[in-house]
């Protein structure tokens, strides 16, 4: 028998909402004509992906905005980043799209290429945001997105469990060296259900990563192709062999029932992922004892990381709201209003509008983000133009196909292939 | 589904009723009162009752499939709209891994499916047929899953079931199993689809029910005398006499299975997870509607779909004039 608790959480029941959401086909919302009094207010709904406590504290801040703004009230709904997008692509399909909604950049150009976006210049004030971060809001020339915070990829790691091992991480460390300090972290821990980290072969973020330590890109420039070849993805692909088989990193038949991340489960012991979401699972891992740091993630040059600043969230509308003006309000509150500001902390990320800086309390974590992004910064390049609309599945697919390679059902060359196959059709479809 | 077999299931006692006869006695006489034809006035009225159903089936069912089997010759874009491309869609499918991948997975749940779920529910069926007291307690409680099965909730129960250390591991752990839960095991995953099925097997059971009780008691009686056991009286009296219930629910069940979506959308997700172990044709239609906005392609996939059902219901009618018996045929 195996450990590894079921955990029926908030997920289990958010992948039933969604189905049964996807199974209702997209019943029409939405009341008739704006109001706008406490009798009969405007309703404005906004969703977002995150966890339990960023809906607190989202709650909170929208909370004060119903108080400050009478006659509006806010409907809201959140799910995990998968169940979101099936929901959302399903909804945008029926074009009933929440008036305002968080936007991942990968996902800007499926929306806003289709025009799902409502344009937001001279509706949202923009003159606030900092120097840069605009820029990855626009999709045809034309504002569409204004972005939350910066995020870039780093590695997080638990010093209490890799010290314990012995293993340090030393700036300028390849992908060779993270798999040995994960195999020796594994082995130091001795203990069922916990690995010195996981499999990350199946995120295109990080392939992306290792393309750019030598100077490629996952897509094209144009975003019609995929940029390199079947090689190459054969040698990422092949890459964890040996640490799979010998049980450094967390086996797939175990991950894929996680209902949350592996860290937050007390389950790994590092991985690379996005620096903003160190102040999201630090509370948790914190109160499992553990210890947290960042790091640059693994490269193949010491002096090219790969690394660049993208907008870690956006805030957009959708352009199916009929209150567009309450919807650019409610934008510009949470990014701008210093109490706003307060309550929601840096749970999305350091935030990306002055007013946000100064007014955002900086405690230790997030103090850790700053402090890595300022020790990379030498390091970050141009961000690659907004990937492509069909990038969204691509980032699905590339997952799944992997994972087929790690449950044994495709051989590397197999998987290579079906994945060739499909990315070029999905890419074809949206051109 | 309409809970009701077909009217040719219903052997006439004695006399010799011929397929497609009116099951209810009762009506026979009105049906004689009438056979002169039906009046020019009472057509009308006929047709008239008939109009909300004739354009609900025109709005929400003929409308709709006309424009996917279009759309299926088209490059269709969710958002964008396409333009005609002929019979590519159809072509690109023979190249299309996950074509293949989600056909396997489909055929390996009929057939899994459907003889085990017909066989649990016509023993059921067997048992609920006898004549004891609370009967009618047990035919509901029997009836009962299959209320549900479909539900949303039932799903994410399965899901618990079947995890690691979930209700299926633990008591299969108990004999030596070392596969974990289902919901983890690609090699096994499917199964739980098919228990979900086979639980869910009240319709068959009743359709098998109403079947039992039709068989006449004087033929068993004749088997009796000529001194055959249970299990002779079953295979030469109980399945013939029931042979076009059976057919009319392997029908049905095999049709339903290759449809079945709303389970297995909310066990394995669009990713039919574990890798693509529970990837149904129709979870693939759906994800490449609504997700990759390929409607086109995805309404070949549908049409495909119809076809594939069209021709294993049109071989099943075929092996069913060999293997069907209705009662009153010289044979």
């Amino acid at each position: 028998m195996k450990r590894h608790q079921y955990r029926a959480k908030r997920r289990t029941l958010l992948t039933g909402a969604t189905g049964a959401a996807a199974l209702g086909a997209a019943a029409a919302c939405g009341d008739d004509g704006p109001a706008g009094t406490a009798d009969d207010p405007i309703e404005l709904s906004f969703e977002w992906w995150g966890n339990d406590d960023r809906a607190e504290i989202t709650q909170q801040a929208l909370d004060l905005y119903q108080e400050k703004n009478e006659g509006i009230k806010i409907t809201t709904n959140f799910s995990d980043f998968p169940e979101y997008w099936q929901s959302m692509t399903t909804r945008m399909a029926a074009q009933d799209l929440p008036d305002v909604f968080q936007m991942d950049y990968s996902r800007l150009l499926q929306f806003g290429g289709n025009g799902m976006l409502l344009p937001l210049e001279d509706l949202v004030d923009t003159s606030d945001f900092l120097d840069g971060f605009l820029e990855t809001g626009y999709v045809n020339d034309e504002l569409v997105a204004v972005p939350i915070a910066g995020n870039t990829l780093a590695m997080m790691y638990r010093t209490d469990w890799f010290e314990a091992a012995g293993v340090t991480i030393e700036p300028g460390y390849t992908w060779a060296d993270y798999q040995e300090a994960m195999r020796q972290v594994t082995q130091n821990l001795a203990e069922e259900g916990k690995w010195g980290g996981g499999d990350f072969a199946g995120q295109y973020h990080f392939m992306e990563l290792w393309l750019r330590q030598e100077g490629g890109s996952f897509y094209t420039q144009d975003g019609t192709a995929l940029n390199f070849d079947k090689a190459q993805l054969t040698e990422w692909w092949s890459m964890n062999e040996e640490i799979n088989a010998d049980g450094s990193v967390a086996p797939i038949d175990i991950t894929t029932q996680w209902e949350e991340d592996g860290m937050v489960l007390d389950a790994l012991g590092s991985q690379i992922l996005w620096d903003n979401f160190l102040p999201w699972f630090a509370p948790t891992i914190q109160e499992n004892g553990g210890e947290l740091a960042l790091a640059a993630p693994p490269s193949k040059d010491p002096n090219n990381i790969g690394l660049y600043l993208k907008p870690s969230m956006q805030f957009v509308i959708g352009a199916n709201t009929e209150h567009p003006e309450e919807s650019a309000k409610l934008i510009e509150f949470m990014l701008t209003d210093p109490e706003a500001v307060k309550i929601l902390g840096t749970n999305r990320g350091v935030p990306a509008t002055n007013v946000g800086r100064e007014n955002v309390e900086i405690d230790e974590i997030a103090q850790q983000v700053l402090d890595y992004e300022a020790s990379v910064s030498q390091y970050l390049t141009s961000p690659p133009p907004a990937p492509p609309a069909a990038t969204g599945s691509i980032e699905v697919k590339f997952g799944e196909v992997y994972e087929q390679v790690l449950f044994g059902e495709l051989s590397v060359a197999d998987a290579v292939d079906t994945f060739f196959t499909e990315a070029e059709t999905l890419l074809a479809s949206e051109q | 589904m309409s809970a009701s077999p077909p009217t040719a299931a219903v052997p006439q006692t004695g006399a010799a009723g011929e397929a497609g006869a009116p099951p209810d006695r009762g009506s026979r006489g009105a049906a004689k009162r009438r056979s002169p034809g039906v009046r020019g006035g009472e057509r009308l009225a006929g047709y008239t009752f008939m109009i909300p159903w004739l354009i609900g089936t025109a709005v929400l069912t003929v409308g709709p499939m006309a424009w996917s089997l279009y759309l299926s010759f088209t490059d269709h874009h969710l958002i964008r709209g396409g333009s005609w491309i002929g019979f590519d869609n159809y072509i690109a499918m023979f190249s299309d891994p996950m074509f293949g991948r989600t056909v396997r997975v489909t055929l390996m749940y009929v057939a899994l499916a459907v003889p085990i779920k017909l066989v649990a529910s016509l023993a059921v069926a067997m048992l609920l047929a006898q004549k004891r007291r609370g009967m009618g307690f047990y035919r509901a409680a029997f009836y009962m899953p299959s209320l549900i099965a479909m539900s949303v909730g039932i799903a994410l129960i399965w899901k618990a079931l079947f995890s690691d250390d979930g209700v299926q591991d633990s008591f299969m752990s108990a004999f030596g199993w070392e596969g974990g839960g289902f919901l983890g095991n690609p090699s096994v995953s499917i199964l739980m689809l098919v228990i979900l099925a086979v639980w869910s097997f009240g319709a068959p059971m009743v359709i098998f029910l109403a079947g039992l009780m039709q068989v006449p008691n004087e033929l068993y009686e004749a088997a009796d005398v000529d001194g055959a056991g249970k299990w002779q009286k079953f295979v030469r009296v109980t399945l013939p006499m029931l042979s076009p219930v059976i057919f009319f629910n392997v029908l049905m069940e095999t049709v339903g299975a290759f449809q079945v979506f709303g389970p297995a959308y909310i066990i394995g997700g669009e990713a039919g997870a574990p890798a693509w172990s529970t990837l149904f044709y129709t979870v693939r239609i759906y994800t490449l509607a609504f997700t990759d906005f390929r409607m086109g392609y995805a309404s070949a996939y549908a049409w495909m779909l119809v076809l594939a059902v069209g021709i294993v219901t049109l071989l099943m009618f075929r092996a069913a004039k060999q293997l069907v018996f209705y009662a009153g045929e010289d044979k």
